[in-house]
């Protein structure tokens, strides 16, 4: 047993954030921590913090390391979930039900079941497809999670109606935020349009400089930008005032 | 994190293809030799797999979990018995190899923005930082590296966390 006065305890969140505390020190932090929800909270925090610190040394993983950990995982058992995880583990699969029977007709079963996938994985739980295209608004978790994936690529361009659009997209994710700095005219509102060669489909909308999420995205795929009637369309009724690469 | 749980191999290999890049990275930062790097970061992998059903997202990120999982198992195999003699020769010196430039997954907006918040920090709380993350020495070990008081190295990596937080979640 270590003694660590009372005080001291706050101080070394940020050391067992990082795996910087010796074995015992270690082991009376995480007895402390279970009766101490600020010190989990920070911890919490400091944990995001050093997960960004690997990702910003992301590497190209060694060739064929995908197909020896895929099979691997495939021939292993995974751990049931803890008897107190099955509330939870039954709302999330609800939940993510929910958000495919939102999921519009035109965006292939699969892609809507891997986009949810995705969002699930990537912790952005609150965000379910129907609030995705409703809202003009994408949370930042979600907008972070792209914007910080390790393949993100970043896209501006102005539009011919005066501001700026700039798209960051993730190949991995299969999701683009996009970013509109402009205003659109009295009674409308500028929708964005995720554009493969067949179709478009809606990602949401901006009354004004605001933050679009959008899923599903895969390559060869194009956001375009239209001014609309307030409310949005189903289909682009004007020429996009931008159009950039997903 | 809940499709892997219910053993979709659809999704995981979602969360593989969001995970290796950053779990590979850092694990080989902390091990430095890449076959070593390859089987932690395939046991990591795993490990995701395996207990997918133990994530709890009111508890932080999925990316977060499995990152924290990966930097343990690289500093635990670092602080056993069979960590290899390169990374003692390291450790002599005390050095955190930079990142191999050309091997990072290009320059990418995190790369640039940790690199941007670590600038913004003072030299110790930075040096302290990488010793004890990229470096994975403890906090005694990077108090002996710097020629700094224990209290101090503490005190100064939890500032600097705290700064990088704060600094990395001013929206872009």
């Amino acid at each position: 047993m270590v003694k660590i006065p009372a005080d001291d305890w706050h101080v070394l969140s940020g050391s067992y954030a990082l795996d910087a505390l010796p074995d015992p020190e270690r082991v009376e932090f995480e007895r402390h921590l279970q009766h101490c929800p600020s010190c989990e909270a920070e911890v919490r925090g400091l944990r995001e913090t050093a997960a960004r610190l690997a990702m910003a040394r992301a590497l190209q993983p060694p060739l064929g390391m995908e197909q020896r950990v895929l099979a691997a995982a495939y021939r292993t058992r995974q751990l049931p979930p803890l008897p107190s995880d099955r509330l939870r583990a039954a709302r999330d699969h609800r939940r993510a039900q929910v958000a495919r029977r939102f999921a519009p007709r035109r965006i292939a079963a699969f892609a809507a079941a891997a986009s949810v996938a995705a969002a699930v994985a990537l912790g952005i739980t609150q965000v379910s497809t129907q609030h995705r295209l409703e809202s003009t608004q994408a949370s930042n978790a979600a907008i972070s999670q792209v914007v910080t994936a390790p393949d993100a690529r970043i896209e501006t361009t102005r539009t011919s109606a005066g501001g700026s659009v700039t798209v960051v997209a993730s190949a991995a994710l299969r999701e683009a935020v996009v970013t509109g700095t402009g205003t659109p005219p009295a009674g409308r509102v500028y929708q964005v349009w995720v554009m493969s060669p067949s179709a478009a489909r809606s990602a949401g909308l901006m009354a004004g400089p605001s933050t679009v999420l959008a899923s599903a995205v895969v390559p060869g795929d194009r956001i375009g930008i239209t001014v609309e009637p307030a409310g949005g369309t189903s289909k682009p009724t004007t020429t996009p005032v931008a159009v950039l690469p997903a | 994190m809940a499709r892997v749980a219910r053993g979709d191999h659809r999704a995981f290999e979602l969360v593989y293809g969001g995970l290796a890049g950053p779990v590979y990275g850092v694990v080989r930062q902390v091990l430095r030799d890449p076959a070593q790097s390859e089987e932690v970061a395939q046991e990591v992998l795993l490990e995701v797999w395996r207990t997918a059903s133990r994530f709890d997202p009111a508890r932080g990120s999925a990316a977060a979990w499995a990152l924290t999982i990966a930097h343990r198992r690289a500093v635990d195999r670092v602080r056993s018995e069979c960590a290899g003699s390169r990374r003692e020769q390291k450790a002599a010196t005390g050095m955190v190899p930079d990142d191999d430039a050309a091997e990072v997954v290009a320059a990418t907006l995190d790369h640039q923005r940790v690199r941007r918040c670590l600038d913004g920090l003072t030299e110790l709380q930075r040096e302290s930082i990488k010793l004890a993350y990229y470096g994975g020495y403890t906090y005694p070990q990077v108090a002996h590296l710097l020629g700094v008081a224990l209290g101090t190295v503490k005190t100064r990596i939890r500032d600097g966390l705290i700064r990088m937080r704060d600094c990395m979640a001013v929206t872009w």
